[in-house]
């Protein structure tokens, strides 16, 4: 399974790339919003950065299922395992040239010692390799939403301070005016050199006041349209994560699924191949009792054959065979349609030359 | 239709809840322990002897450690992101599915791996206490950790019931028959049935007249456990297994062969189940930690005689015929089957009030105040 043990390699570094690029933008976020608290209103965020991440996790994403696609070569090998115990090795057609019946108690003997257990235990360790991949990015993604919403809702409470100054700003230069014309009104009027003097100097405070005001309001426009800004790239990124993460978990659950499933069907086919052939023949000869040896051997190779046509029925048609009266319950993981939305191309590809199904 | 791949899984349940999951383990928890009490009972009745039931109670032991080591690994369900669900059959079987334990025994593979890279239990438990009382939140990451850890902790200690526990021996007797000199060995073994993911417990009377004891022969054991392990099938009968052993393996003559499997554990609350017993468990809608009956079935193939056969031009094998059930030894491939069930007073209650037809010659253990296992 070299191409199996390739393609994970191959994997893993795309996840570890994919894993910078993300923590990357996510530090990026995270440095904008401590020059924001210096004072500085610079965004280096591009959109073209997070394109470049999307794009990247997008062909993880695209070689992961090719290697959940690729557990199903894996289990190609079972079919072969069960071929073997229905068919004749060489040696035992060779033998079969002279003596039916030893051919056949020699295939008997090699299906007693047949298992699948070491190959089924290889399905769920492969499975389980890729499991933990999917796993580790998954956490990742979400221990870095968290760290972006809860960046984002600091900077969401300090937006709402700052729309809150603006406006107490706003009102106080709204209230402003009156008073300005009702001072200028004043000054038009008055003839009392002195007093007007000091009527001037007010307006002069007052318009002082005023600019200054008007002043603080731009800074205060500024610093919310720069938080708002920031707030944006920040939800866009949030966005991104979650449908990351989304996609982690269909991944994960369709290949614990299938694997699940695997590990059930090889199990009973196998079982019912193993069953299937010896039953009978095991009946027969404790009946018959081993003083008619010859009879015997005679009746296990047509017992042999009959049960061989019946296996190889089975194995074309095992679903009519493996009908199980269960019952059928509500509660079965919608895990095939979810994966195949979301991957129907690489779905479409592989299932031109797919095993099993 | 569903496709043969849904149908088989069809009955394959998660624990999704915390709740639910530590019921599940508790129950499990309790059922082991009277199942350890009824192989007493049984020992003392005398239809196991000294050596059986002890290895008996080995195996449930060792499943009873597995299930605790489950329910570390299981404690977080629901609490902690990302933490495991426990899968098992709900129907006819009550437990865990069998790739649970071939999991396991994957776990047990890495456990150097991850006790070497984590922290230790106190450690763990003084950061708790730190993030307790410093940030005033609960600990769920570190729980979850420690949870863990406990789980690799238990599967680093050992003496676990495993998917496959491959055969042992125990040297019983020397004897001599027909002028030869045979060995009598009790061959034991276990596996996880992955069909109706039960445990099921494989005890073997096997005499030897080969030149070389069985244990010392490396021509024999070896393949002998092999072969073993291959056959422990749930679909094939008592009669099939005895005999491809008698075929297969020169000098070795099985004369009586018992499969005890533990199970199934049917209760109202978790499992689907069919017959009797579904209405004996609706009817008792017993409380909590009493809504269970535990079926148990022991089945049993004994030799009849010994017969000469030429299995060569020159030479000559001792073979087995065996007794089967006069009535349907046909259909079962066993001398006799005995099924028992064990269940706590309420629910039996029930069933001996319906009395239904199918449990008539089933026999009950009544788990009693205080625990106590009474016969009934």
């Amino acid at each position: 399974m070299a191409d199996f043990d390739a393609q994970i390699k191959e994997s893993q570094a795309q996840v570890a790339t994919a894993q910078a690029k993300i923590s990357e933008v996510t530090g990026r976020i995270e440095a904008a919003r401590a020059k924001l608290d210096a004072g500085e209103a610079a965004i280096d965020i591009e959109n073209a950065t997070l394109t470049d991440v999307h794009q990247h996790t997008e062909l993880m994403n695209a070689n992961i299922a090719e290697l959940i696609m690729g557990l199903d070569d894996v289990t190609a090998g079972f079919s072969k395992d069960f071929d073997d115990m229905r068919s004749k090795t060489g040696m035992e057609s060779f033998i079969g040239i002279f003596s039916d019946a030893k051919s056949e108690s020699m295939r008997q003997e090699r299906m007693r010692t047949a298992s699948i257990d070491s190959k089924l235990q290889d399905l769920i360790s492969k499975s389980d390799i890729i499991v933990r991949l999917l796993q580790g990015q998954l956490d990742l993604l979400n221990s870095q939403k968290t760290r972006v919403e809860k960046n984002l809702g600091d900077t969401l409470a300090e937006r709402e301070a700052t729309v809150g100054a603006l406006e107490g700003v706003r009102a106080e230069i709204a209230s402003m005016d009156p008073r300005i014309i009702e001072l200028e009104n004043k000054i038009s009027v008055e003839q009392d050199a002195t007093a007007r003097t000091k009527l001037e100097t007010d307006l002069a405070g007052l318009n002082a006041r005023f600019n200054a005001l008007v002043q603080d309001e731009q800074v205060q426009l500024a610093k919310s349209q720069t938080l708002e800004r920031y707030i944006e790239k920040g939800k866009t990124w949030v966005d991104s994560l979650t449908n990351q993460a989304a996609t982690q978990l269909v991944l994960i659950n369709k290949l614990q699924t299938d694997t699940k499933q695997r590990v059930v069907l090889y199990d009973a086919l196998t079982s019912s191949l193993k069953t299937a052939q010896q039953q009978d023949v095991a009946h027969r000869i404790n009946e018959i009792g081993v003083k008619t040896d010859q009879e015997a051997q005679a009746a296990m190779a047509a017992i042999g054959s009959a049960t061989n046509d019946r296996m190889a029925d089975m194995l074309e048609a095992h679903e009519g065979h493996m009908v199980f009266a269960r019952a059928v319950l509500e509660q079965k993981a919608k895990a095939d349609e979810r994966f195949a939305r979301r991957f129907a191309k690489i779905v479409e590809k592989h299932d031109k030359n797919a095993y099993g199904e | 239709m569903a496709s043969v791949k849904d149908q088989l899984t069809d009955d394959h349940q998660e624990l999704y809840d915390t709740a639910m999951a530590r019921r599940y383990f508790a129950k499990f928890e309790r059922i082991t322990g009277h199942l350890l009490q009824v192989t007493t009972e049984v020992e003392t009745e005398g239809r196991l002897t000294r050596v059986e039931a002890r290895i008996l109670a080995r195996y449930l032991t060792a499943l009873t450690a597995t299930f605790a080591a489950l329910s570390q690994k299981y404690l977080m369900t629901g609490r902690a992101d990302g933490a495991p669900k426990l899968t098992f059959d709900r129907h006819e079987s009550g437990f865990p599915v069998a790739q649970e334990l071939m999991v396991m025994a994957l776990d047990a593979a890495q456990v150097a791996k991850h006790l070497g890279g984590m922290a230790a239990v106190s450690d763990l438990k003084d950061r708790m206490v730190r993030q307790i009382v410093r940030d005033l939140t609960v600990p769920t990451a570190l729980q979850f950790a420690l949870s863990q850890r406990l789980y690799y902790e238990s599967l680093a200690a050992g003496g676990l019931f495993w998917a496959r526990n491959d055969p042992d021996l125990q040297w019983i007797a020397d004897i001599s028959r027909d002028g030869g000199d045979r060995k009598h060995f009790l061959l034991h073994w276990a596996v996880y049935d992955t069909q109706m993911n039960l445990p099921v417990v494989y005890l073997m009377d096997v005499e030897d007249s080969g030149a070389k004891p069985l244990p010392h022969d490396d021509r024999r054991w070896p393949l002998l456990q092999s072969h073993l392990m291959a056959q422990s099938l749930t679909g094939l009968k008592l009669l099939t297994i005895a005999q491809g052993v008698d075929q297969d393996f020169a000098g070795l003559h099985p004369k009586r062969l018992r499969r005890i499997t533990l199970g199934p554990m049917h209760s109202h609350d978790f499992t689907l189940q069919s017959g009797p017993i579904s209405q004996v468990l609706a009817d008792a809608n017993a409380p909590d930690g009493n809504d269970w009956a535990m079926v148990w079935t022991a089945e049993d193939l004994v030799s009849d005689r010994e017969e000469e056969v030429k299995d060569g031009w020159f030479s000559t094998a001792e073979r087995q015929v065996f007794r089967l059930d006069p009535f349907n030894g046909a259909a079962s491939g066993t001398t006799r089957t005995e099924r028992m069930v064990i269940l706590p007073e309420r629910p039996y209650q029930v069933l001996a009030e319906l009395n239904p037809p199918g449990f008539r010659d089933v026999r009950k253990f009544v788990v009693g105040d205080a625990g106590r296992i009474m016969p009934a």
